[in-house]
């Protein structure tokens, strides 16, 4: 299987916010079954970073290809976009996100959320994608609340269901950002284990976290990001156990 | 009993003509509020000029001098264009400005600004982290506006889109100044032949005001619809 | 002035439709309106203050009628209350043989009594809006203080409710300016009247209407900046320091 493309690549890419570059040139290789962390304190640019992955934000530089494909790009009068951005449709569709914010969508129960996506935008039958949506909120504890409202389930519950919601896609990849950042501590625990079980089950992830015990465990690479740079890089046990640089030795140091 | 003196029929002829006008309107009007809601947002610096520039006129203009300018220089343009294709290609060509359609464009015209606030405003109030959740699985602009965003966008539109139609509905009473018989005009005209103002005029009021409560429930059921999703706890 | 008018003269000299007898008949149009939209708004605001305290009280005696009329005035068109009043005065029997046929028999007289009956309600509306939304704190405070209910309702809480009232009474406004163009429908001389007679007399619409239109647009303007000028001043109080 060394031929089979590599789901997401991205090279050199660099953002900038007006006068501030945020991203200095960063790439990334997700080969299948990875499961990387980015870690870095707030505003060193690693929500940014995966915002472009799935290109929310357009990178100003840089290439991103996905399972083998490249992104085309223009120039416009409004700054740099996507050449086609039928392709970029499709590729959303490969990728998908799971939000600090949950962002289900209000108007729809858990069940309509869940099926949204793979049926208007996959074109999957109703029926299928509906005993699909079950089978998946089945596995992250939600199969009772299929029929409630966002507004109606506690923020633990809504993470949950918005990671149902994003493997009902069957993703190639799926982007977290910040997953467990806005719950009660008593939440988070729930919602990790769900991602803890799709990581041991061989999904390809990227995840922007604060939780250094997750990465520890589960990561196959953390990226350590410090003001738009990869300050250090490689195996967890590498990285967190033995740190190089002393600012990611205080980055890791417990605070009180 | 009340001695309509004979105006029964034609009265409940100018109900209906007042309602026709006033739903037509409507519709016009909810499109141009959405063209210019989109217009006032987009990035085109063309699209927001004119869009600005059409809300700023007509709610700067009372609706009568808008309402005269369209239907009688309407007239009058048409005239002239007819006119020359009549020179020139020799085709024979007359058409007359009609108050009900006059009605229809002036109303809608000038309600498709209202509107377009009010859209805009309800567009705006759409939390972005939605419309982000459907870009990132892969909708079209258009998947995201049908699926999310417009229905997102109602309920906070829905205030604004009851309040317009409730002023819609009493500047149809104009259109009996431009000579469309809507119950306005028929209610003046029994007035004067009658001289028992009263009488018709109240009548009138109780329908537009029977109109509006009506109007009043449905908007609320609508709501309802909407609000789905939203508030049930917190 | 004498050369002013002279040079006005020649000026539109060759304009067969803006002479100087039209242009007159569009400024006494401005005046008519300004006079009506201005003293329906006087009378309007100074019997919506008493309105709206008496629509908030808890005596339903009092305050239903109140809502009643505000529904009635606010529920049906205009026009249709103009209609009412005009042709009520003018059919009622032996009218015209009292004194008050003297005042009545003008159209201006039944116009200024259907707008003022207008704008009255909406703004009764407006300010009962702004009342309510008064800050408890400040209610409590002023209890506290021991002052009575008159003198809170004079002290505190009708002048903050003004202010709040200002943006939603500056569309009042404009709205009773925009309005007021169906005065030209009972043969007053308004603006409008003024642009119809010019339309009527010439056949030129465009140019009848697209110059009375462009009035208004500048009345509006004026009206817009006036109230955000005043804004400024009576809200400052409400701006975050130093912002």
């Amino acid at each position: 299987m060394a031929d089979t493309p590599i789901p997401l690549e991205v090279r050199n890419i660099t953002k900038r916010f007006g006068d501030t570059e945020v991203l200095k040139g960063l790439s990334l290789q997700a080969h299948k079954g990875d499961v990387i962390t980015l870690i870095g304190a707030s505003g060193s640019g690693k929500s940014t970073f995966l915002r472009c992955m799935n290109l929310l934000e357009q990178p100003d530089e840089g290439e991103l290809i996905v399972h083998g494909e490249p992104i085309r790009f223009k120039q416009t009068r409004h700054g740099r976009e996507p050449a086609d951005w039928k392709q970029v449709v499709a590729m959303r569709a490969k990728l998908s996100m799971v939000f600090q914010s949950f962002n289900l969508w209000a108007h729809m129960t858990l069940l309509e959320n869940v099926i949204e996506a793979p049926v208007h935008v996959l074109g999957k039958p109703k029926q299928e994608a509906i005993a699909h949506a079950r089978e998946l909120l089945e596995r992250v504890g939600l199969a009772e609340r299929a029929a409630y409202y966002p507004a109606q389930m506690s923020g633990g519950q809504q993470q949950r269901g918005a990671i149902a919601r994003a493997l009902a896609m069957d993703p190639e990849v799926m982007l977290f950002d910040e997953p467990t950042s806005a719950l009660d501590p008593e939440l988070v625990g729930d919602v990790l284990k769900v991602m803890r079980d799709l990581a041991k089950e061989g999904r390809t992830m990227i995840v922007v976290t604060h939780e250094m015990a997750f990465a520890r465990d589960v990561s196959t690479q953390v990226i350590y990001l410090h003001q738009g740079q990869v300050e250090e890089a490689g195996p967890p046990d590498e990285v967190l156990g033995n740190p190089r640089s002393e600012r990611l030795r205080q980055f890791l140091a417990p605070k009180h | 009993m009340i001695d309509l003196h004979g105006y029964g029929p034609r009265l409940a002829e100018g109900a209906l003509i007042t309602l026709e006008l006033a739903v037509l309107s409507l519709i016009l009007a909810v499109i141009l509020g959405l063209l210019t809601a989109s217009a006032k947002m987009s990035r085109s610096r063309l699209a927001h000029g004119i869009g600005t520039l059409y809300t700023t006129i007509i709610r700067g203009v009372p609706d009568l001098v808008l309402m005269m300018l369209l239907f009688f220089g309407g007239q009058i343009g048409i005239n002239q264009v007819t006119d020359t294709l009549y020179d020139q290609f020799g085709i024979d060509l007359f058409i007359n400005v009609n108050a009900f359609v006059a009605g229809v464009l002036t109303i809608g015209l000038i309600f498709g600004a209202y509107m377009g606030e009010t859209f805009r405003g309800a567009f705006l109030a759409v939390d972005s982290g939605q419309i982000e959740a459907g870009r990132a699985y892969g909708m079209s602009h258009w998947l995201v506006f049908r699926r999310i965003r417009f229905p997102q966008m109602m309920r906070h539109a829905i205030p604004g889109l009851s309040n317009n139609w409730m002023v819609l509905l009493k500047t149809t009473a104009l259109v009996s100044v431009i000579g469309l018989s809507d119950m306005v005009r028929v209610a003046s005209e029994a007035s004067k032949a009658t001289r028992e103002p009263f009488t018709f005029m109240i009548i009138v009021a109780a329908i537009y005001l029977l109109i509006a409560s009506v109007s009043e429930w449905g908007f609320a059921r609508l709501q309802k619809r909407y609000d789905v999703g939203y508030g049930e706890v917190k | 002035m004498e050369s002013l008018m002279t040079w006005l003269e020649a000026q539109l000299a060759d304009n067969s439709i803006f002479t100087l007898q039209t242009l007159g008949y569009y400024g006494e149009g401005l005046a008519t309106t300004v006079q009506l939209v201005a003293l329906s708004l006087i009378i309007g605001l100074v019997l919506a203050v008493p309105l709206a305290i008496g629509r908030g009280s808890t005596h339903r005696w009092l305050s239903l009628p109140i809502f009643l009329y505000c529904y009635v005035f606010r529920g049906t068109p205009l026009l249709i209350q103009l209609y009412l009043i005009y042709y009520g005065v003018v059919f009622v029997e032996g009218i015209q043989e009292t004194w008050l046929w003297v005042i009545l028999e003008e159209p201006f007289v039944p116009a200024l009594i259907a707008f003022t009956l207008n704008t009255a309600a909406y703004t009764t509306e407006i300010f009962r809006g702004a009342i309510k939304a008064t800050p408890r704190g400040e209610i409590e405070a002023a209890r506290a203080y021991g002052m009575s209910r008159g003198l809170m309702l004079r002290r505190i809480v009708l002048p903050s409710a003004f202010r709040r009232a200002l943006p939603a009474y500056g569309n009042e406004v404009i709205f009773m300016l925009h309005a007021s163009a169906i005065a030209s429908v009972v043969t007053i001389m308004d603006l409008t009247g003024a642009a119809r007679f010019v339309y009527a007399r010439y056949y030129a619409p465009f140019e009848a209407f697209l110059f009375v239109a462009a009035i208004y647009l500048c009345l509006t303007f004026a009206i817009l900046y006036l109230f955000r000028t005043l804004e400024r001043r009576l809200l400052a109080h409400l701006r975050p320091a130093g912002g």
